[in-house]
């Protein structure tokens, strides 16, 4: 049984990961998925039809390069497992769905959290989109911290 | 006075209206419309509703959904009201009674002759499945009716409030809460009767139901007959087990999700599995602190993305750990832990204390059967579905001819397949008091394949292997 | 301190224990010496947590095992509902 199934974190090497190519080109979808589960919302989220499933229970196929990184897809993931990275912009920013009170505000400063739920760095939030109850919120990252950042914090 | 109501919640939205005042032992108690006895009291910090029998111990409510019967009290003189159902009313009189109260003074005048009614077809619950199948069943022109104790329908939807996954198609990204208010829109279009607040006393047979509305007796005689009455919490053997502060997972998120009350401060979640983590989540979005999540399995139990949810935010997760004992005597102040090694014994040495003043139980759930005991299904113990589940046929028909059976009720699995084993109930009855037609046996073939579709992989396995060792081969014609 | 197996009849693994020792080896039979799930949930919460000490004091398996009858009413319900008062 692979690690994750007893921590409940995943490790880098679980993930599928977009080429260092395909990151160098802007904003980009990480679907942090790896079981098959019978769920497919985010096949059908995509404008672009960037995910695709044969199956129900497929882990979700991304064509890296089909995908803008728009991040329509983050919020209407029942798991809250897909985040957009952008490693070219100036922050490089993570998006992470998120569904607790309070709702940062764009410019409000937030600690940025691991998938261990580790305060990580604090970070700038740069955008705020809601569709429906769940809130897609970009922040600023350190660009070492991309891959790490999958969580936030409002500060009290 | 405490008010442990909720204001502000991320996904969900109180709206509470006009403030009515009940009396509970002399006190003067705030509640909304809509709110249950149950739920009233505990917003305003009660958590001791009764006693036990023998012992006299302290009990708080276990299910919240009128299953256990751990929460009756005496409602204008009324003893043994399950206060979890019943809702509050202005100027209700409540009072908590011992272990054997004494019988009410006031005789209430005897009900009239009992209603008796010949109708089409009588599901019993008003969950998804239910609910679904009912709408397919009215479609034809069937004369169908809903009995459900609770005066809301949708069952255990009306307190999800993620989004559901499963196909989009079916539902998927919609939350539960929403998707109950759909179909309860639909079936009262389609012209299904929805009995709420009634309560299946018992199958007699030929098809005969008693049910209980408002004090008096209503006997409905069916051509045919779904089952749909969902599932039963497990509970749990360690020491202190019924300390008020413990409860089922179920009755934690009906209490939070559907009257917006916080079962406490700090909890304890004992499993792992889909519903222990995604209450945990929801317990989070409330504000409410997760201490731990403990599984006694060597890995957790539920979906990968609901364990990161709450890892994401901090809460551990401790697999191969169980709980000992409970701690506190009138309501659960801690508890004990321990680490259990590959025999599942304890390891000396690893116990913690924990403080919290909740425990909910989230290790599992069981088909609530006895009505299909009742009319004699055969039965079978099908560890892979939660226990024992009646013994059917591909269309979901259980031994007894013209009594069907879909959702937990036939064994555990997630909504989605309950609402689709629903509809194909409601073809399945269409199907037999109207005649068959190829539109029918095609949307039967339909459903199926949606069902198939959602045991499909690795999760599906267990369910897959389960119907299988469970249902009757295809009867050749 | 109890572990509880039964709340409605508020019995302890200790009682289920001691039926066992009696000779009461099955969930009916268990049922009818004690009340065991004859309380107001109609066995809800106790036979699944009985016939794990069943299993574990005996070496039963759940396929060895069966649930107690079921019986109207499956709810307390007041006697005036029952017998109604009537002209006819």
């Amino acid at each position: 049984m692979a690690d994750y199934k007893e921590t409940g974190v995943l490790s880098l090497d679980d993930i599928v990961k977009p080429s260092l190519e395909r990151m160098n080109k802007g904003p980009v979808v990480v679907i942090e998925c790896v079981e098959n589960i019978p769920c497919d919302p985010c096949v059908a989220a995509c404008p672009k039809e960037a995910i695709s499933m044969e199956d129900i229970t497929d882990v979700p196929q991304v064509d890296f390069h089909g995908c803008v990184g728009c991040g329509l897809c983050v919020t209407e993931c029942p798991g809250l497992a897909i985040f957009i990275l952008d490693t070219t912009s100036e922050p490089c920013t993570v998006t992470i769905p998120y569904e607790y009170l309070p709702v940062p505000e764009k410019g409000d400063t937030v600690y940025a959290l691991d998938r261990d739920g580790k305060r990580v760095q604090q970070s700038q939030v740069l955008r705020v989109r809601c569709s429906g109850k769940t809130h897609g919120i970009t922040i600023s990252v350190e660009k070492e911290n991309a891959w790490n950042v999958r969580g936030l914090e409002v500060k009290k | 006075m405490e008010d442990n109501r909720i204001r502000k919640h991320p996904v969900l939205e109180f709206e509470r209206g006009e403030e009515i005042y009940f009396e509970f032992e002399g006190e003067r108690v705030k509640a909304y419309p809509g709110e249950t006895i149950a739920a009233a009291l505990y917003a305003n910090g009660l958590v001791k509703f009764t006693e036990s029998k023998r012992h006299h111990r302290p009990r708080g409510f276990f299910c919240a959904i009128g299953k256990c019967s751990s929460c009756i009290m005496r409602v204008d003189g009324v003893p043994h009201v399950r206060t979890c159902t019943t809702p509050a009313e202005d100027g209700m009189k409540v009072e908590r009674h011992g272990a054997l109260p004494e019988f009410p003074k006031d005789v209430p005048p005897n009900s009239p002759r009992p209603l008796e009614r010949d109708i089409d077809v009588a599901i019993v619950g008003g969950g998804p499945a239910g609910l679904s199948g009912a709408i397919v069943a009215a479609n034809h022109g069937l004369d169908v009716h809903v009995f459900d104790e609770g005066n809301h329908q949708g069952g255990q939807l009306v307190k999800q409030t993620h989004q559901f996954f499963g196909s989009h198609r079916e539902e998927a990204g919609t939350r539960g809460i929403d998707l109950a208010v759909e179909l309860k829109e639909e079936a009262h279009k389609a012209g299904v009767h929805i009995h709420g607040g009634s309560t299946v006393l018992g199958y007699y047979p030929d098809m005969t139901l008693t049910v209980e509305h408002e004090n008096k007796l209503e006997i409905y005689r069916a051509k045919a007959m779904a089952y749909c009455t969902g599932a039963v919490e497990n509970y749990l053997a360690f020491e202190n087990n019924d300390l008020p502060g413990i409860y089922g997972a179920g009755g934690v998120q009906t209490l939070m999700n559907e009257y917006g009350i916080i079962p406490g401060k700090r909890v304890l979640m004992i499993g792992s599995g889909n519903v222990g983590l995604i209450v945990s989540y929801q317990l989070l979005q409330a504000g409410v602190d997760v201490v731990e999540v403990i599984e006694a399995m060597p890995h957790f139990g539920g979906y990968q993305v609901h364990a990161s949810k709450l890892r994401r935010a901090g809460v551990p997760i401790r697999t191969r750990h169980t709980i000992k004992r409970a701690l506190g005597t009138e309501q659960v102040t801690g508890a004990v832990v321990h680490e259990l090694d590959e025999h599942w014994q304890p390891i000396p040495g690893t116990e913690r204390e924990l403080e919290c003043d909740v425990i909910c139980i989230a290790v599992g759930l069981h088909p609530d059967n006895q009505f299909l005991r009742q009319a004699g299904a055969e039965m079978k113990y099908v560890r892979e579905l939660g226990g024992y589940v009646p013994v059917r046929t591909p269309d979901m028909e259980t031994t007894v001819e013209g009594i069907y059976v879909a959702g937990d009720a036939a064994g555990i699995e997630e909504a989605t397949v309950a609402a689709l084993e629903g509809k194909l109930v409601g073809y399945a009855v269409a199907e037999r008091l109207l005649g068959g037609s190829e539109e029918i046996t095609m949307k039967k073939e339909g459903v199926q394949k949606s069902i198939e579709g959602m045991r499909q992989g690795p999760y599906g396995e267990y369910p897959r292997r389960g119907v299988k060792m469970c249902t009757l081969e295809e009867e050749v014609c | 301190m109890s572990v509880v197996i039964c709340r409605c009849e508020d019995l302890t693994e200790e009682d289920i224990l001691e039926a066992i020792e009696k000779g009461f080896k099955e969930i009916e039979s268990i049922k009818r010496h004690l009340r065991l799930g004859m309380g107001q949930c109609q066995g809800k919460t106790c036979v699944l947590l009985t016939h794990r000490i069943l299993a574990r004091e005996l070496g039963l398996t759940p396929e060895d095992m069966d649930e107690p009858t079921a019986r109207p009413p499956s709810r307390q319900v007041s006697f005036n509902v029952l017998a109604g008062d009537d002209d006819e």
